[in-house]
């Protein structure tokens, strides 16, 4: 196991001296903050830092208790939850995955990766054909045991043009998998991905039995089997007592949603919960005072946008001057204090932050500029006209990101006509259709596999529809790159060509922010998602049963 | 009078198939469907057009309609467009809860309310009339989530008692426990449906009571309490049977915040889910249900009402 940790670039930039520090400080019972506070001012990253931290605690937390039940809420849910892995869209499918599956490769906090149901990992040298040795042993929850085929089955469910996977476009670069034996599959790719076993321990990747076409219940290898799953109703997980790793500490995991804020909050401060996700930033303080209760916080590169389609939108959203202003009249440091009460980070009008492993510091910091906007806007011909803007609350922060940047324009003369419609159908509807509109991302393991989604030419949620050759070429050639410092050279013109040419807004990148009452345990922080990247099922074990 | 049921069952038939028609029309113009909600902001063009495909949505819209009737008409409800469980079993949890919560708080609500109502018109104009008309306009006044929001700062965040939300299953629960289980939503509905019977069960006993033979029996010297129990009542029933079958139906169809505010399952908030999927398959299912129940609670109430007065009985 410790071998694959050398997959993890980041495990390797650590030395002796801040390894011994990082250990003493948490023998000291330094919190999470302030060891990402020592780090973060010696220089190293936030992710970084925050997974050392993960790691280092790991070896230091008590023994897991067996037994007990917790009750888990999630927001979202509704007759659409599913336990068809590759259908999964919310939060709470993918905590619900991780209960009853398992996957090929388990995510770190620091975002690389372990094997889980493949034992060992190998890849060829430019990264074109991955090799997958599978862990034997693995009893399925109805007492099959697990082969390659059952990998086959679920990968090809993930391949070609008609799959209905969520989580295609994360593999499409894999021709084809093939089986070498009962426990090992080749995946063969038509270009090189070295992040192909990371995209791989991501939440719809997750393995079922050869054949499974009926997704009522779930014949997973996970830690807990199902009891009782009813679509927007819960699900409850109970032991599987062969299951073949440490993990499924509970006697009882029961999971499901609130859906309106307030309730969901009410109910966690009257334990009828024990741990709660998204947490809306006006209660964070009163979690903060509350015994017993604490702010179960991802930093992470989640974020909030302003995409001008440049194709489109004629003088409005086409011209360069009025994305370089829209850009220039972002309050980011208000929207980052005031609105996500600190919990976030300040975005610079491209996709990767510090979460991600290739972030570049040296791209300047974009400031509030309303001078310099007034400048760029009396480029155009617009003048007083407003240009609209269309938005809708998917996530904490994105409408106010368009109320602010209207009101910055107004004092300089420049208006916007913000609209704002219902989350109902707006991805379907507005989104990418509209010539200005606003999205909220999560966050990805990579920073490849997040520009290869957004911002590669041709990339269906290529939401500003820019084409730069320069970047296209760049992403490629960095996925084969094996030098570490002409790797960080190439990430970093990535991230400053989108920063100059893109024309998106990116006011601010959002945390996960979750709530957790103190006697659950064995708490992840894979930041990809809520209740710690939906991988805490299989460590979560409860203090005082 | 049974030609006169059998008429009122066929109009039921026709306002259901009615309003299937209308909820399907509703559904495809709303933008978005099933396929491209589903897929949320990864849908692509293959992929959305592959779930179209599988889910059947390429279809001409006469027969995706036609297709659902034939197997509604079957009893069979088809299967969600946007997770692939059957109706049947996506509803049957849901309804449940919504019976229990509806049948408690009638068999609690309604006799109280209607104790209190008719107490008020044996003594208009008292003190005991005023204050109860001062509380049932102020509780009419008051929406839903504030009568559940208080209800949950007195008992719950105050005294310490019991859940913020309904946490668990109902089943096999018994009466009371069932009871202690949905506690807070009963009583916010209780208050809900209070206010409207009690203002309606007063007027339409005092309307009564204004009549020519009220004021006979009056003159007779008959006591208060008996023309009241023995004549008035019976001829106020209809009206009142008439609210109290609108309330029972409020009850199985409209209770989405008090649902979203307690965080428990139940119909209501699954057709607001439906939509938000555009899963035209379970809005038509459910929307056949509450279609249904008012249909019969409104036959029963005019059966009630008929039963009632001979007038009705012997139409001129």
């Amino acid at each position: 196991m410790t071998d694959f940790k050398k997959n993890d670039p980041r495990y390797g930039a650590m030395g002796y001296q801040d390894e011994q520090q990082l250990f003493e400080m948490i023998r000291r019972g330094a919190s999470r903050r302030d060891v990402l506070k020592y780090f973060m001012a010696s220089g190293a990253t936030l992710a970084a830092s925050g997974a050392l931290f993960g790691s280092a605690t790991e070896a230091f937390a008590n023994t897991p208790k067996r037994g007990g039940k917790l009750i888990m809420a999630a927001d979202q849910h509704g007759p659409n939850d599913t336990l068809d892995p590759a259908l999964f869209t919310s939060a709470a499918d993918y905590f619900r995955g991780r209960m009853f599956y398992g996957s090929l490769t388990r995510l770190t906090a620091s975002l690389g990766y372990e094997p889980e149901l493949a034992e060992e990992i190998l890849s060829n040298a430019d990264a074109t054909e991955w090799t997958f040795k599978l862990r034997k042993g693995v009893e399925w929850h109805d007492g099959k045991s697990f082969t390659a085929d059952d990998v086959i089955f679920t990968m090809n469910r993930h391949l070609g043009a008609d799959s209905v996977s969520n989580a295609s476009s994360l593999v499409t670069m894999v021709d084809a998998w093939e089986k070498v034996n009962d426990h090992e599959v080749r995946a063969v790719l038509s270009s090189p991905n070295a992040d192909l076993p990371i995209a791989l321990g991501t939440f719809h990747f997750k393995i079922i039995q050869d054949g499974t076409t009926d997704f009522t219940t779930a014949v997973g290898t996970g830690p807990y089997k199902v009891k009782e799953f009813k679509p927007g109703v819960r699900a409850i997980g109970v032991p599987f007592e062969n299951y073949w790793s440490e993990g499924g500490y509970l006697d009882e995991l029961e999971h499901y949603g609130i859906g309106d804020s307030v309730s969901r909050l009410n109910a966690f401060l009257a334990g009828d919960v024990d741990a709660m996700v998204n947490l809306p930033s006006k209660a964070i303080e009163q979690i903060e005072g509350t015994e017993g209760k604490s702010v179960w916080s991802l930093e992470a590169g989640a974020y909030n946008n302003i995409a001008p389609r440049l194709d489109m939108g004629g003088n409005f959203s086409a011209n360069e001057h009025v994305w370089k202003a829209m850009q220039l009249l972002q309050d980011r440091q208000r929207l980052l204090k005031g609105v996500l009460k600190g919990q976030g980070s300040l975005g610079n009008d491209q996709p990767i932050n510090a979460a991600y492993f290739d972030y570049c510091d040296e791209i300047p910091q974009r400031e509030l500029d309303p001078e310099k906007a007034k400048w760029h806007w009396d480029q155009t011909d617009i003048g007083s006209t407003p240009v609209p803007v269309v938005t809708a609350d998917t996530a904490q922060g994105v409408v106010e990101q368009c109320l602010f940047m209207q009101r910055e324009g107004q004092k300089v003369g420049i208006n916007f006509d913000v609209k704002k419609v219902t989350t109902d159908g707006y991805w379907g509807a507005v989104w990418l259709k509209e010539p200005i509109c606003t999205a909220s991302w999560n966050m990805r393991p990579t920073a490849n596999i997040m520009m290869t989604l957004a911002f590669a030419p041709g990339a269906a949620w290529n939401e500003t529809r820019w084409e730069n050759e320069q970047f296209s070429q760049l992403l490629v050639d960095v996925r084969g790159e094996t030098d570490a410092a002409a790797r960080k050279q190439k990430y970093c013109d990535l991230q400053t060509i989108i920063y100059e040419n893109n024309g998106m807004s990116l006011p601010v990148h959002r945390n996960y922010v979750d709530a957790v009452a103190d006697h659950v345990k064995g708490l992840t922080y894979v930041p990809l998602n809520n209740f710690g990247g939906a991988e805490a099922p299989v460590t979560l074990w409860r203090d005082d049963a | 009078m049974y030609g006169l049921i059998l008429r009122r069952l066929g109009i039921g038939v026709i306002t259901v198939l009615a309003v299937s028609i209308i909820i399907f029309i509703g559904t495809k113009i709303l933008p978005g469907d099933a396929a491209q909600i589903r897929l949320g902001q990864n849908a692509t063009p293959e992929n959305v057009k592959a779930f179209r495909e599988r889910l059947g949505l390429d279809l001409p819209l006469y027969q995706q309609y036609l297709n659902w009737l034939f197997a509604f008409v079957r009893g069979d409800f088809g299967v969600s467009l946007a997770s692939d469980v059957p109706i049947s079993s996506l509803i049957a949890d849901r309804y449940l809860n919504t019976v229990y919560v509806s049948v408690l708080t009638a068999i609690i609500g309604v006799p109280i309310s209607l104790a209190l109502g008719i107490l008020a018109a044996m003594f208009p104009g008292s003190l005991y009339d005023r204050v109860l008309t001062f509380i049932s306009v102020s509780l009419v006044a008051a929406p839903e989530f504030f009568t559940a929001t208080l209800l949950v700062l007195v008992f719950v965040t105050f005294l310490g008692w019991g859940n913020a939300v309904v946490v668990g299953s109902a089943e096999g629960k018994g009466f009371f426990e069932l009871i202690v289980h949905f506690a807070l939503p009963i009583t916010t509905l209780c208050f809900v449906i209070a206010s409207q019977l009690i203002r309606m069960s007063r007027a339409a006993v005092l309307n009564v009571m204004s009549s020519p033979y009220i004021e006979m029996a009056i003159l007779k010297g008959v006591p208060r309490r008996r023309i009241i129990l023995r004549h008035a009542l019976l001829n106020a029933i209809g009206p009142i049977v008439n609210v109290v079958a609108l309330n029972l139906a409020y009850l199985v169809t409209g209770v989405v915040v008090v649902e979203v505010y307690f965080g428990y399952p139940g119909l209501a908030t699954l057709i607001v889910q439906a939509v938000q999927t555009r899963d035209f398959v379970l809005i038509q299912g459910l929307g056949m249900i509450f279609c249904m129940t008012y249909v019969i609670l409104m036959l029963i109430a005019d059966i009630a009402a008929i039963a009632s007065n001979p007038r009705l009985r012997h139409p001129k």
